[in-house]
C-alpha cells in the first residue's frame, strides 16, 4: 500500500490554502484531488491522484505514477462521474492517456456545456480490494456521525451500514465494522484472503480525529475504500464544506 | 389509593374541601411549606401560577397541563417558554408540561393523574418515558408479569428537566438498580450520550427508540446523509453510551427485568437446559446467534449427567432433559451440577408442565432457595393458567426471572451477558 499512495515529497499544498481556494472561489464542495489531500494529511492512506490541466500534463503525471492509469472529469457540476461518460480505466500507454484526456474532456463539453471544469484527475489503478464505504454526516442532534459500510452497489440497495457518534472510542470502531451484515466478506470467504480489520477500525479513528480537528467539513463521503489483506486505501473521496461566515 | 406519608394540599378556587383534605383558594395561603406542586389547570393560567409557586418557594412542579410547545398553536410554544423562564429564575424544576406526571413507588408518592399506579409492584426498575402513553403501557406490563418498579416518569415537553438531568438523579438513586429510557426524539441528544455514558458505568440503562423508520436527511449530499436515519443514530448513540438496546416494549421489559433480579454472568459460557429437546434448540440459537457460548461441561458434570440421565437423548450442552421429565429428583440434581460447574457462567432453564411434573417447581424452589450459586438463571415454566403461579412467584423471590417464551428467557440472557461484557471492559479500560 505504502508504494501505491507513494507522497514521499512533502507536499507544498496545506489544509488552509486547499479551504481558502475553496471559499475564495464559493464552493463547499472540494474536488477529489483536495478532498484526497486533505485525507492523506490526516494520515488516510488515499491513491495518488493529480489534476492535470492539459493533454501533456496528463501523460507526463501517468509517466510519474506509472501505468496503468485512470482518468476522472474534475468538475464540481459533475457528481456521478462514471454515468456522465467521464471516467476512464486501465490506460495502460502514454498514447492511451492522451487519447483518453481528449474524448473525457470532449464528451463532458458536449453533455455538460455549463459544468465548471478544473481538469482532469490522474490516477494509478489501484488493485482490486474488497470495496467498503466510510463516511461522515453532520446531524442536527447529535452533531457529527460516522458511516461505515461495504461499498459499490451493496451500499445503495442492502443499506448495509453501520453508524456511530464522533468521536468514537476503539471499541466503538471495532463494534461499527463487525456490525454490518456482510461483515463476513471482509473476514475473508471462499478462500479469499482475510481483509485488514484492524487497518479499517484505524482509518475509522482517524476520520473521527480528522472530522473533530475540522469542524467547517460537514460531510464525507470516502468511496470506494479498497480493503486488502494488508491495508486500504481511499480510492474516491469527496469532501463537502459548511457555508462558512 | 392514599398512602402518601405526606401533607396534601388541594389548591381550589371555591371548594373547602376535597376528598377529605382542606382545600385552599391558593398556593399563597397554603399553610405549611410545600415541595411538589402538581399542577392541572389550564395552560394560559400556568405561568402566574408558577409565580405563585415561586413566591411559595416550592422546590418542584409537575406540570400536567397540555398546549404548550406540542401543540400547533404557536401560542403553545410562547407560553412554556414564559414558564420556562419563570421556573429557572426561581430554580424550580419542572417535570413537564404535557405529561401524565410520575410515580414514585417507594415514597408512596403519586404525582400522576393516573392514581392506579400506585398498585405497580415495588421494585428496581426506573422508567423514564418521553411519552405519557408509553408509561400507561408499561405500567400494566409491570403489573401483568409482576416487574417490580421503582419510578414511573413522563418527562412531557421537556420544559427545564430533561432526559439528561433524570439520569443524573436515578444514578444516585439508592431505590433504582435499572433504567428504562423511551425515547422519540429530542433535540441536546448529545448530552444524553454524554450523561449515559456516566450513568452506564454505574447501573444499567436499557434504551427503546421509537420512530425506526424516519427516514435520512434528503438534502445531504452524501451516502452517508441519505442513509443515517434518525433510528440508526440513537441505535449508534445508545451503544457507545452503554446503553442497552431494546427493539420493542416487551423486549425493554425483559432485559431490564433480568438485570434488575439476576446478579451479572462472569463471562459468555451458558448451559441450557431443556425439558423438551424444541425449545432448547431455540434458546441455544438465540445465543450462538448472539455470541454466547454453550460451553462443554467440566469433565466431572459431564461423568455426573452421564450416570443420571439415560442416553436417549442429548446429554451434553444444550442438556435434553426429556428422559427425566417426570423426575424432578433427577432433574434438580441437574441443574444443581451444572451450577457449580465451573465452565459454565450461567443457566438457561426451560420445562413445560405436564401433570406428571405437577411438583417440579417445588423441588427446583428447595435447591434454588438454599446455596446461593451467584449465577444468573434465567427459565421459561410454560404451564396452563393458574398452574404454578404460587411456585413461579417463590422463584422470583430466590432470584430466578421467567419468561413466558424461550426466545424472551434467551434475549434476556444475552442482554445480562452484553452487559457483564461492557462492565469488565469498563474495569480494564
Amino acid at each position: 500500500v505504502a508504494a501505491q499512495t507513494g507522497h514521499k515529497e512533502k507536499s507544498s499544498v496545506t489544509k488552509q490554502s486547499i479551504l481558502d481556494k475553496a471559499r475564495r472561489e464559493g464552493r463547499t464542495q472540494l474536488t477529489e484531488v483536495e478532498s484526497k489531500e486533505l485525507l492523506k494529511q490526516a494520515g488516510i492512506s488515499a491513491i495518488d491522484t493529480r489534476l492535470a490541466t492539459s493533454r501533456e500534463e496528463a501523460i507526463s503525471i501517468s509517466r510519474k505514477l506509472g501505468f496503468p492509469i485512470a482518468l476522472k472529469i474534475a468538475s464540481p457540476d459533475i457528481l456521478h462521474k462514471s454515468d456522465a461518460g467521464g471516467v476512464k480505466l486501465g490506460l495502460r500507454t502514454a498514447n492511451q492517456v492522451g487519447k483518453a484526456y481528449d474524448e473525457v474532456i470532449q464528451t463532458i463539453g458536449q453533455k455538460y456545456p455549463q459544468a465548471r471544469l478544473h481538469g482532469v484527475a490522474v490516477q494509478t489503478m489501484a488493485r482490486p480490494g474488497v470495496e467498503v464505504i466510510m463516511g461522515m454526516y453532520m446531524d442536527a442532534q447529535f452533531g457529527p456521525a460516522l458511516m461505515f459500510g461495504l461499498g459499490g452497489i451493496l451500499v445503495e440497495i442492502l443499506k448495509d451500514v453501520s453508524f456511530r457518534i464522533v468521536p468514537l472510542a476503539k471499541r466503538d470502531a471495532a463494534e461499527m465494522v463487525r456490525e454490518i451484515k456482510g461483515y463476513p466478506l471482509l473476514e475473508g470467504y471462499r478462500g479469499r484472503q482475510p481483509v485488514d480489520v484492524s487497518y479499517l477500525e484505524d482509518m475509522l479513528l482517524k476520520l473521527s480525529d480528522f472530522v473533530q480537528a475540522n469542524p467547517e467539513v460537514k460531510e464525507l463521503d470516502l468511496n470506494p475504500v479498497f480493503a486488502y489483506s494488508d491495508g486500504a486505501l481511499v480510492v474516491d473521496a469527496r469532501v463537502i464544506l459548511d457555508e462558512g461566515e | 389509593m392514599g398512602r402518601f406519608p405526606g401533607k396534601i394540599y388541594p389548591i381550589h378556587p371555591s371548594l373547602s374541601e376535597i376528598m377529605g383534605f382542606e382545600a385552599y383558594p391558593s398556593v399563597k395561603v397554603v399553610p405549611g411549606e410545600i415541595d411538589l406542586a402538581i399542577i392541572a389547570v389550564r395552560s394560559s393560567l400556568v405561568p402566574a401560577l408558577l409565580v405563585e409557586c415561586a413566591d411559595k418557594a416550592v422546590k418542584g412542579v409537575v406540570l400536567i397541563t397540555a398546549g404548550f410547545k406540542e401543540s400547533e398553536d404557536k401560542a403553545g410554544a410562547k407560553l412554556q417558554d414564559e414558564a420556562a423562564a419563570v421556573a429557572n429564575r426561581s430554580n424550580i424544576k419542572i417535570i413537564g408540561p404535557n405529561t401524565f406526571g410520575f410515580v414514585n413507588l417507594h415514597a408512596n408518592l403519586n404525582a400522576s393523574f393516573t392514581p392506579e399506579f400506585s398498585l405497580t409492584p415495588n421494585g428496581g426498575i426506573s422508567l423514564v418515558s418521553q411519552s405519557g402513553g408509553f408509561c400507561h403501557l408499561m405500567a400494566p406490563l409491570a403489573m401483568e408479569e409482576h416487574v417490580g418498579m421503582s419510578k414511573i416518569i413522563g418527562i412531557g415537553n421537556r420544559c427545564n428537566v430533561d432526559f439528561a438531568d433524570i439520569l443524573e438523579y436515578l444514578a444516585d438513586d439508592p431505590d433504582t438498580r435499572v433504567i428504562m429510557i423511551y425515547v422519540e426524539g429530542i433535540d441536546n441528544a448529545r448530552r444524553l450520550l454524554e450523561v449515559a455514558r456516566g450513568v452506564t458505568k454505574k447501573k444499567p440503562i436499557v434504551g427503546f427508540k421509537a420512530g425506526r423508520f424516519s427516514s435520512g436527511d434528503k438534502a445531504a449530499y452524501s451516502h452517508t446523509g441519505s442513509l443515517a436515519g434518525k433510528y440508526e443514530l440513537y441505535t449508534a448513540a445508545f451503544k457507545q453510551a452503554g446503553i442497552l438496546v431494546a427493539q420493542s416494549s416487551t423486549e425493554l421489559m425483559d432485559i431490564a427485568k433480568a438485570l434488575a433480579l439476576c446478579p451479572l454472568p462472569k463471562g459468555n459460557r451458558v448451559a441450557v437446559l431443556s425439558g423438551q429437546a424444541g425449545p432448547g434448540m431455540i434458546m441455544s440459537d438465540i445465543c450462538e446467534e448472539n455470541g454466547l457460548v454453550l460451553a462443554d461441561f467440566s469433565p466431572q458434570t459431564a461423568r455426573h449427567l452421564d450416570r443420571l440421565l439415560a442416553p436417549l437423548a442429548m446429554r451434553s450442552n444444550p442438556v435434553d432433559m426429556g428422559p427425566a421429565w417426570y423426575d424432578n429428583q433427577t432433574i434438580k440434581k441437574v441443574i444443581d451440577l451444572t451450577l457449580m460447574d465451573e465452565n459454565i457462567d450461567a443457566v438457561l432453564l426451560y420445562a413445560a408442565y405436564a401433570s406428571a411434573n405437577r411438583f417440579l417447581l417445588n423441588e427446583i424452589n428447595s435447591l434454588l432457595k438454599s446455596p446461593t450459586y451467584g449465577k444468573p438463571i434465567v427459565s421459561c415454566f410454560p404451564s396452563p393458567t393458574g398452574i404454578w403461579a404460587d411456585e413461579k412467584e417463590e422463584l422470583l423471590q430466590s432470584g430466578v426471572v421467567l419468561y413466558p417464551t424461550p426466545e424472551r428467557a434467551a434475549k434476556a440472557m444475552v442482554a445480562l451477558v452484553k452487559r457483564a461484557h461492557r462492565q469488565a471492559e469498563e474495569h480494564t479500560a
